[in-house]
């Protein structure tokens, strides 16, 4: 029998909350909110969230030209928007009847390493971290063993007596192992040679940089920094326009320049004349004249059978 | 205190605690420094110049630049070929009026005579070994008159750095003559300061790279 004045019956209280239910849940509460929280944590440094209209744009090649021009009034705006000029942003495509070849010149380069940072000023290339599509290698006279190449060289003044120099850039194959590797298509090969990103349908799984045997391939772990003044409002949709955090990028023989018919940066600003471009299939291009006539002695890693669009060579 | 006042206390107690946390937690993620960025500094824009090491007598006269340099009768004698004076070794002794020239033109000094490229009887104008008279301004064939294959690569493009436009249909492509990089008395091309290589990771120092370490270990940067 119960009694009428001793001890409430054991079992749930009123309104069926046990101090132990209770903690138990407040418990798991409060480390669900903090784990929510923490998961969060990458949003608030997230500075550039998708617009509506980048997040459901289409892929380039699906692109239609009036679709294509509200994707560049589009990106114009952006740019304006967070650099404060306004850019000219062209899709530039390929030329009929034209394919790019590179070719450098061994016994002429010095090592001066201007053409990286003209690159770097022609393409938008993040300062800070630094992004950088050339490599300009020392090699010891005697020798093309890669293994021995140093990039972190730093005399008072270049050349260096018994050394020369290599750099390194995107070679443009003509069999790209990048390509091949891309899940989503983002990075193909154009008909005049120049392999692209679409900067836009990137995913940034990396696959294309480990993929690539000439370490070409640059990948924006953090938000590119361009400082305002340095922009260059020349952009192409496929070439020099900013990048995203999170999405590859690599010399695209300045899409921009070389498709209105101009020569890349990096050849402009060599003070040696060492580096070389046109149309190998104009029979009286510089380059044609290089490969019929001089000592062209390889493309880089050509065992690999990426077959470059990159040619080093010798006078003489 | 009945047990379900004490419940109440107890609630209200961790509700004020648990928003407390809460507090805390966000506004500390927000403080919280992002990873912590050195900038780099930027390159100097000298090595964004596009020009060529020299200017030629061409470049200076188009620009309507002082070519006092080049006005050999202010102080030369007309008619009269001034003398060379060679020292034991046969080297020519660069008279003092002349001592920013640095006679490096061909090894072993076999290139040691003005009047293989000057006019002795007109030093305002140039001669080839096959009696050619040139004009400062058109001294490409004099180079080319010893320098054939070089010549026939500058002709088709292969040696120098034409600039401009590659296709000719869509723009004018300018090419520079041997005289904007090479100087004609050492014409070896000129050494020069490397631009600074890619950045370190890390900063060299162990303590935390300041605007003054990076001036420091990297001065060229501007």
């Amino acid at each position: 029998m119960p009694d009428s004045n001793g001890q409430p019956p054991s079992g749930p209280p009123e309104a069926g909350l046990s101090r132990r239910s209770f903690l138990r849940t407040s418990a798991l509460l409060t480390t669900g909110l903090a784990a929510l929280a923490a998961s969060l944590k990458p949003l608030m440094d997230m500075n550039d969230f998708p617009t509506a209209e980048r997040f459901m744009q289409k892929y380039y090649k699906e692109l239609t030209p009036p679709e294509m021009e509200k994707v560049l009034k589009r990106i114009e705006n952006d740019v304006e928007r967070e650099y404060g000029i306004r850019p000219h942003v062209r899709d530039l495509k390929p030329m009929e009847g034209v394919q790019f070849v590179y070719c450098l010149n061994l016994t002429r380069c010095i090592g001066c390493r201007k053409c990286v940072h003209a690159c770097v000023a022609e393409n938008n290339q993040s300062r800070t971290p630094e992004i950088q599509y050339i490599r300009v290698l020392r090699l010891p006279h005697g020798s093309l063993d890669i293994e021995k190449a140093e990039h972190n060289y730093a005399p008072e003044s270049v050349p260096e007596k018994g050394y020369f120099y290599m750099p390194v850039q995107c070679q443009q194959c003509q069999n790209p192992p990048c390509v091949k590797v891309c899940p989503v298509h983002a990075t193909w090969q154009e008909t005049d040679g120049i392999t692209v990103i679409d900067y836009d349908w990137c995913i940034g799984c990396r696959y294309c940089e480990a993929a690539c045997p000439y370490w070409a391939r640059r990948f924006n772990f953090t938000k590119p920094s361009v400082p305002k003044e340095r922009i260059n409002p020349e952009m192409a949709y496929l070439g020099n326009r900013p990048r995203r955090q999170g999405v590859m990028e690599k010399c695209h023989f300045c899409i921009q320049r070389t498709r209105a018919g101009r020569y890349p940066a990096c050849l402009e600003v060599c003070p040696a004349g060492a580096r070389k471009f046109g149309n190998i299939l104009d029979p009286n291009s510089e380059v044609s004249y290089i490969l019929k006539n001089k000592r062209v002695f390889i493309q880089l890693k050509e065992e690999l059978g990426t077959s470059p669009r990159f040619f080093y060579y010798f006078d003489v | 205190m009945n047990e379900p006042a004490k419940t109440r206390a107890t609630l209200t107690v961790l509700a004020v605690l648990l928003a407390v946390l809460a507090a805390v937690f966000l506004s500390d993620q927000r403080g919280r420094p992002a990873a912590v960025r050195h900038p780099i500094a930027l390159a100097d824009t000298n090595f964004l110049d596009t020009a060529t090491v020299r200017r030629s007598y061409a470049d200076l006269t188009r620009a309507k630049e002082d070519l006092s340099d080049f006005d050999c009768y202010s102080c030369h004698e007309k008619g009269k070929p001034p003398p060379l004076r060679l020292d034991t070794n046969q080297a020519i002794i660069v008279a003092k009026e002349h001592a920013d020239i640095v006679m490096g033109h061909g090894r072993h000094g076999r290139n040691n005579n003005c009047f293989n490229c000057h006019n002795e009887n007109n030093l305002e104008l140039l001669q080839t070994r096959d009696g050619r008279e040139l004009k400062f301004s058109n001294s490409t064939p004099l180079c080319g008159s010893c320098h054939g294959p070089t010549l026939r690569d500058w002709e088709a493009g292969a040696h120098g750095r034409p600039s401009g436009y590659w296709d000719a249909n869509l723009g004018a492509q300018t090419r520079k003559d041997c005289v904007n990089c090479h100087n004609p008395h050492s014409p070896k091309f000129p050494s020069r300061k490397p631009a600074p290589g890619p950045h370190p990771l890390r900063p060299p120092a162990a303590a935390p790279a300041t605007a003054a370490t990076v001036q420091a270990t990297h001065p060229s940067y501007a």
